[in-house]
């Protein structure tokens, strides 16, 4: 057959069946693995690829056994395909679309040839954990064992192109959130709205209904009755194609809403008041000899291919049945037109040995010995409870040896609560019944939570009357009987995902991996794709035999979040990560400026030419804009209480008007921040912090002022973003200033150096004009009213270029600042520089009744092996040694460079850095060793500053 | 996500809150030993059940609170309004 | 081997000598089907120990093993309220490296390199130690400046770091984005290539095989209810099988430590706080390098089966629930995709925490009490499992000979009252 011709092979399909989910009016073409296939609408991949006779999907992990379908719904775990740039696809539940390019993951060089199912015949030598048993010698060698473990790795491939796409969240607040969408789940969520409740009912498959939808006529008509009434019920939100994903604390549910058309996965958030879980039950593989090889599946897989697909599964068949489910399935596949060669009952002692086949079914051994020739094996032979959502609540499940499943038990959170096939079994009228009152109790309870709630919001509205508490009586189910079928008398596949069979959990346990969770660990079994939904209940089962204790005892290993795989992309969501940025941005963006990031504020690094800049400042004068300087408004009579508690220097005598630096130390003596506070009233302060500190300094003052002295009358107000900060440095700034200010008189000595005033700049009112240093010249920082920030900067720069004006940036600003020796917190200061040892034992003030690090400063100054922060400079000036390069003495460490730059004022590079004690002399020669080895002399400076020490330029 | 009662706003998502330590007395500064004062600092009882605590409602009234949770569960039987740096912890 | 200390009864417990694993031995009980005996055998309690290790994690078995194989003390008991290596052991995300930011640090973690280096032929099991490479992104001029100290420290140690700028970093990640479009583009990274992942488990029955081997019990659910001390000195511990005399307790657990240090009357400066981590499915490998950014607080390796792990910074407040939050997942997920926006379609399968005993300077706790014969090995933090093998030795010379070696002195319970805390801060939040 050609390539470009449409694949019909063996045609499986049927004749419309009555609940079937196709339209046939809709019929087209996609490809697998390059060739063509017929699909129509509703068709999923693997049922279109099905209908065409295709058997087999993938290889398996590790022995690349080929695989066919086994359950035909989310879960399957041979049908993971890739889509394109979309590893993982699963196929049993994807709908197939026009067009669409879906492929094999793990074979290689075709599913049919795969070369690397030589390892089927090396699996006696490759037990589970062989690895853990050899490549160990040579050593060497290693790297190359793990590049051909590396080839085995299964699963699809990630690309480096592929588009990020659209995911979004939303958040929701129902009173009743119902896991599942079958018969149970649609009667709860009925129910409760009845009651009075919001509900959102979420339902994994593409339409809601469960097994109700490949059920015969009586199914079908209540599976209508029901969503007629669902459909009837507005407060009902409905979400298909979607799944509860973890329930976590105080019933924060997640729901992985998919099946969107714009979105590729949205995540939901709700604060459920009540959860109810109806995921219905899950079928549970038989473990015997061959029950991996195409054509052995699962008694549902059987009904929904026939029922929902149209697809006949094979052409003689036996069938395992323990259950009602399984004799059900006898009568859709003779409808279906497949020969039932042989029924197993189970329950008269029927029984599977072992299938044979080399790529597919070929013959059964049945257990009286009778050897049956067929293309198909259907199994029925029990149900797993997926108790895992309760479990997240606390439940811890406990195995029923007359039900042959796990159920939850008493469920601890008042608003958890469970229904459908997780409760108990019945007739479909039962379960209605059960989960009918259980949806009303919902509702109930979610009132009362929700009345709860609101009780606690402090409010002046009065209370609203508490609701009715008597609860709705919910009737027990029965539990049915069900023989105890995990595995036959032969090993087989337990976890499809992960190869790993019976045969290697007994193995593991022998070598004493003999709990759930070390033979887990041992094997990777329930580590797979499947999320031991499949598998888990039969690996309990086989260590329990193997250990010889009851399943009851060993109990099964933690179910975790999520319920159900969920994208990377719909966690994320879309990335808001906000930006700040000045009143003046634009104008940087417009006139050259490099941008930097520096926290969440952008801001211009340099405009082209930092060390231009710098000379600029030095002899005309610059303008740097500083907005994201932290600022707070302090008012009060008892600010100076909290400046003397928080700083360590004295603030009682500040005059208003005046402006003194201080530096915060923490309760350990550690340097948190420094800044420069300003009196601009009797009780009105203006306080500076680092713009990297102004969050953590708000907080910390609120802690201090709300916990520890409430008594003490301060406003704080935050007024960062309030005031655009300019400033404006240089030999001309006066004459600068005194062009663009109004109502404050700029002569040295009516506004000396220290001091802050209030006026006009540029015509605008409440300015704050503040003479302080850190770039060493005349200088002049001007805070005005943020939305006429952008306005004051273009005027100065109007204005001063005759004056020889240029704007200087974050760049610029450091070489000058570190021309005077000015350390900045968190880069000249680390984790451990308690207050001395950055060389501020003038400001440290011991005699202060009590401030913060006071105790520590104290012993502090009593020892002396801290490391010091000096200035340092490099005895050749042409290198500037990097930051963070460290000072040693032989091979010890004693120091390293903190802050590091040319100087073009001074035409060589010059540092400041940590010293050990003993090297703290000025004059003492330390060596740096710089990142390519070399080593090379530098020698401490007098004074942290290098150029002006005495600072007369910024005094003038 | 837990839920925590701010006496001020009532219950919010824990995401608008910073969780700010085990609650413990600060030793008078100027009549303590460095044992004690770091004791103070560093020691914590750290318990696997009730502890009280502090928190700040960062994105909400912006105030202090203490808060008793079991640390196992992360249930919170009660918010209040802080004293001034509590006596003793839990 | 230094044989400081001889068992005080004579009595040797046996060595009995493991059936040795190699490809050899799969080939041939493959073909004859005989089965593997067991790693590690089963014991009644006894009455008496010379010594008590709490907590079957990898520092308590590594402890016990070289206890028993370096000094002779065989009289050995290993405790665990739960599986071996059911803890934090199990949980971590097996990372290992040697990066630090203080001389001490670095000497410290080396040597456990050294150890893991040659561990899969010590033990005669493969704990699969992928020395892929390790890198710490830096997004912003203090991070590129911390990074520059780390591997300066590291060189001068003779330890591989070096700075590594945005070129270099796609070259050894395809998949990262390394444009200045990011939101916190990418400035530097620290690349330090010894530096890998490791099977964990792996390392915790490896050691638990040679430490039986050496006769050494190992009880499996065993908890310890209380220690005995009287006169300053332990005298036996008692548990949920029965008590037990003995002179010599160390404490090796991870998040219950403050409770079994406060049963010998002994408070330490930690707070437990929950550390989750994340799986993705399986898919090709692509990811070869270990990746973590400090900036936006998360860790990328991918495992030798295809799966992507994932971890990031503790919880933001003390717990002992290892429920883990779906918070944590979203912060993840949106950090991840910071980096690699291609990973978008990958799935998480799996969600899981481990606890954390967070101490103020991000170092461990080692050494001797006020108690005499209770030791601790305690405040692992988030940096606990890559020195195992290390503090095991440490610990065993310790408990052995009576004095602490030199490599753990900083990491003594008495720096805290002293006021010399460890300055490794800068290196140990969110690189594991």
């Amino acid at each position: 057959m050609s390539r470009g011709a449409l694949k019909t092979g063996k045609r499986m399909r049927l004749g419309r069946q009555p609940g079937e989910v196709l339209d046939r009016g809709r019929q087209f073409v996609f490809t697998w693995n390059g060739e063509k296939y017929p699909a129509f609408g509703g068709d999923t991949i693997v049922s279109a690829l099905a209908a065409a006779g295709e058997r087999i999907f993938s290889r398996s992990f590790k022995y690349h056994r080929p695989r066919g379908l086994l359950t035909a719904s989310f879960l399957d775990p041979g049908c993971n395909v890739q889509v394109g740039d979309e590893p993982n696809v699963r196929g049993a539940h994807r709908k197939v679309e026009p067009h669409m390019a879906a492929s094999a993951q793990n074979a290689w060089p075709s599913l049919r040839f795969d070369v690397k199912s030589a390892n089927r015949y090396l699996g006696r030598f490759l037990p589970p954990g062989f690895y853990y048993k050899t490549f160990m010698e040579p050593r060497r060698l290693w790297p190359f064992y793990e590049k051909v473990l590396q080839r085995f790795a299964g699963g699809g491939k990630a690309s480096p192109d592929a588009p990020h796409g659209y995911y979004d969240k939303r958040y929701a607040h129902p009173d009743v959130v119902v896991g599942g969408g079958g018969p149970a789940g649609m009667a709860a969520a009925v129910a409760a709205a009845e009651a009075g409740a919001r509900v959102m009912l979420v339902e994994e498959e593409h339409e809601t209904g469960g097994h109700l939808r490949w059920g015969d006529e009586e199914d079908l008509a209540a599976l209508g009755g029901l969503r007629e009434e669902v459909a009837r019920n507005s407060s009902i939100e409905v979400m298909t194609d979607s799944v509860v994903t973890g329930r976590y604390d105080d019933n924060w549910i997640s729901v992985a809403q998919r099946g969107l058309s714009h979105v590729e996965e949205r995540l939901i958030k709700a604060r459920a008041k009540v959860l109810v879980a109806a995921p219905g039950l899950i079928e549970r593989p038989y473990v015997f000899e061959g029950n991996d090889l195409p054509g052995v599946i699962l008694s549902t897989a059987a009904r929904r291919l026939i029922n929902l697909y149209a697809v006949k599964p094979g052409e003689r068949a036996v069938v395992l049945t323990a259950n009602a489910a399984g004799d059900a399935t006898i009568d859709d596949l003779e409808r279906a037109g497949v020969e039932v060669a042989r029924i197993e009952d189970a329950r008269n002692g029927g029984d599977i040995v072992r299938v044979r086949g080399g790529k597919s079914v070929r013959e059964v051994e049945c257990g009286d010995g009778a050897r049956i020739e067929c293309d198909l094996v259907v199994t029925a032979t029990g149900w797993t409870a997926p108790t895992s959502l309760l479990n997240m609540a606390g439940d811890r499940p406990v195995y029923s040896p007359r039900a042959a499943r796990f159920f939850p038990t008493e469920l601890p959170e008042d608003g958890v609560l469970a229904t459908g096939g997780l409760a108990g079994d019945g007739s479909l009228d039962e379960l209605l019944v059960h989960a009918r009152a259980t949806g009303k109790e919902a509702a109930r309870r979610a009132a009362r939570i929700g009345a709860a709630l609101r009780a606690g919001i402090p409010q002046t509205v009065d209370a609203e009357e508490t609701p009715d508490d008597s609860p709705v009586p919910v009737p027990e189910l029965p539990v049915h009987e069900h023989p105890e079928l995990f595995r036959g008398r032969t090993h087989g596949i337990v976890d499809y995902s992960e190869d790993v069979s019976s045969k290697d959990l007994v193995a593991a346990v022998k070598e004493g991996y003999d709990s759930s969770e070390l033979a887990k660990r041992y094997t990777t079994a329930t580590m797979g794709p499947t999320q031991g939904k499949l598998e888990t209940v039969n690996a309990v089962a086989v260590v329990a035999e193997a250990t010889g204790r009851s399943m009851e005892k060993t109990g099964t290993t933690t179910w975790r979040p999520p319920y159900a795989p969920i994208t990377l992309g719909a966690l994320a969501g879309r990335n808001f990560e906000p930006v700040r940025h000045s009143p003046m941005q634009p104008w940087h963006e417009r006139n050259g400026a490099e941008l930097m990031v520096a926290g969440t504020w952008i801001r211009p690094d340099h405009y082209g030419d930092p060390e231009a800049e710098v000379r600029n400042v030095r002899k005309n004068v610059g303008v740097i804009d500083v907005t994201p300087l932290g600022k707070l408004d302090l008012r009060g009579p008892d600010v100076p209480e909290l400046l003397n508690l928080l700083y360590v220097n004295k603030w009682s005598d500040l005059k208003v008007g005046k402006v003194r630096y201080g530096v915060m130390c923490a309760e350990d003596g550690v340097i948190l921040d420094d800044g420069v506070n300003g009196r601009l009233g009797p009780e009105h302060y203006l306080m500076t912090t680092t713009s990297s500190g102004a969050a953590n300094v708000l907080e910390w003052i609120e802690d201090w002022l709300q916990t520890y002295r409430p008594d003490w009358r301060i406003h704080v107000t935050p007024v960062t973003d309030a005031y655009a900060s300019i400033n404006i440095a240089g030999p001309n700034s006066r004459e600068l200033l005194s062009q663009i200010a109004d109502g404050v008189d700029l002569s040295a000595e009516s506004f000396p150096y220290m001091n802050v005033r209030t006026g006009i700049v540029a015509g605008v009112e409440g300015c704050f004009m503040w003479r302080i240093g850190f770039t060493g010249e005349l200088s002049y920082e001007i805070h005005v009213p943020a939305a006429y920030g952008l306005y004051a900067w273009e005027t100065l720069l109007e204005r001063g270029a005759d004056l020889g004006i240029k704007p200087f940036g974050v760049e610029a600003q450091r070489i000058l600042r570190l021309e005077k020796g000015h350390f900045i917190v968190g880069q000249d200061t680390d984790a451990l520089t308690q207050g001395f040892g950055a060389g501020i034992s003038w400001a440290i003030k011991l005699d202060k009744e009590d401030f913060v690090g006071k105790p520590e400063l104290m012993w502090q100054g009593e020892r002396d092996g801290y490391f010091r922060l000096v200035g340092l400079q490099p005895h050749d000036g042409s290198v500037v040694p990097p930051e963070a390069s460290q000072i040693v003495e032989g091979k010890t460490i004693a120091g390293r460079i903190t802050s590091s730059r040319f100087s073009p004022t001074l035409g060589r590079s010059i540092c400041l850095g940590f010293v050990a004690p003993h090297l703290t002399t000025p004059g003492t020669k330390v060596i740096v060793q710089l990142p390519d080895g070399e080593r090379i002399p530098a020698s401490v400076t007098p004074h942290h500053a290098h150029y002006d020490p005495e600072g007369t330029r910024q005094r003038g | 996500m837990i839920l925590i009662s701010c006496p001020h706003c009532g219950p919010r998502n824990a995401s608008e809150f910073r969780y700010a330590g085990e609650a413990s007395a600060r030793p008078d500064p100027n009549a303590t030993t460095p044992e004690e004062w770091r004791a103070y600092l560093y020691t914590k009882s750290n318990p696997a059940g009730w502890t009280t605590e502090k928190w700040f409602h960062g994105t909400g009234c912006r105030r202090y609170f203490t808060v008793e949770r079991h640390t196992i569960t992360n249930e919170v039987r009660e918010t209040r309004l802080p004293t001034a740096r509590l006596e003793g912890s839990s | 081997m230094i044989r400081g200390f001889i068992s005080r009864n004579g009595a040797r417990n046996g060595y009995r000598k493991p059936a040795r694993y190699s490809a050899f031995g799969l080939f041939r009980r493959g073909f004859s089907g005989a089965e593997w005996p067991q790693a590690w055998r089963s014991h009644d309690l006894k009455s008496s120990y010379e010594a008590v290790v709490i907590g079957a994690g990898v520092h308590g078995l590594a402890t016990a093993y070289y206890l028993a194989k370096e000094h002779g003390v065989t009289d050995v008991a290993v405790l665990d309220k739960g599986y071996v290596g059911g803890g934090a052991s199990g949980r971590n995300t097996a990372i290992i490296r040697s990066n630090y930011l203080t001389p001490e640090g670095v000497r410290f973690y080396d040597r456990s390199v050294k150890l893991y280096e040659n561990l899969s032929a010590e033990l005669n099991f493969n704990v699969m130690f992928s020395q892929r490479g390790h890198l710490t992104l830096a997004h912003n001029d203090g991070a590129v400046r911390t990074m520059r100290w780390r591997a300066e420290v590291n060189k001068l140690e003779g330890i591989d770091s070096e700075v590594i700028g945005p070129a270099e970093i796609k070259a050894l990640v395809p998949f990262m984005d390394t444009s200045e479009r990011a939101r916190y583009p990418i400035l530097g990274a620290l690349y330090h290539p010894p530096g890998g992942i490791i099977r964990h488990d792996a390392v915790v029955w490896g050691y638990a095989r040679g430490a039986d081997a050496h006769g050494v019990h190992i009880h499996q659910n065993t908890e310890v209810t209380g220690i005995d001390v009287k006169n300053g000195r332990v005298q036996g511990v008692r548990t949920n099988r029965g008590g037990i005399a003995t002179s010599r307790v160390v404490n090796c657990t991870a998040g219950y430590s403050s409770l079994i240090s406060a049963f010998a009357g002994v408070r330490i400066p930690i707070g437990t706080f929950p550390l989750q981590a994340a799986v993705t499915e399986r898919v090709k490998p692509f990811l070869h390098p270990v990746v973590v950014s400090g900036t936006l607080h998360v860790y990328v390796s991918q495992t030798d089966r295809g799966e992507l792990v994932f971890g990031a910074s503790v919880d933001p407040f003390t717990s002992y629930s290892t429920r883990g939050s779906l918070e944590f997942t979203e912060g993840l997920a949106g950090h991840v995709l910071e980096l690699m926006p291609s990973l978008s379609k990958l799935r998480l399968l799996r969600q899981w925490a481990g606890l954390c005993d967070m101490t103020p300077d991000y170092s461990p706790i080692m050494g001797i009490t006020p108690v005499e014969g209770f030791y601790i090995d305690v405040g692992w933090g988030t940096w606990g499992f890559k020195a195992g093998p290390v503090s095991g030795e440490a610990m065993a010379e310790l408990v052995a000979t009576g004095k602490t070696p030199e490599i753990i002195e900083t990491f003594d319970l008495a720096r805290f009252p002293e006021g010399r805390l460890v300055g490794e801060k800068g290196a140990a939040a969110v690189g594991h």
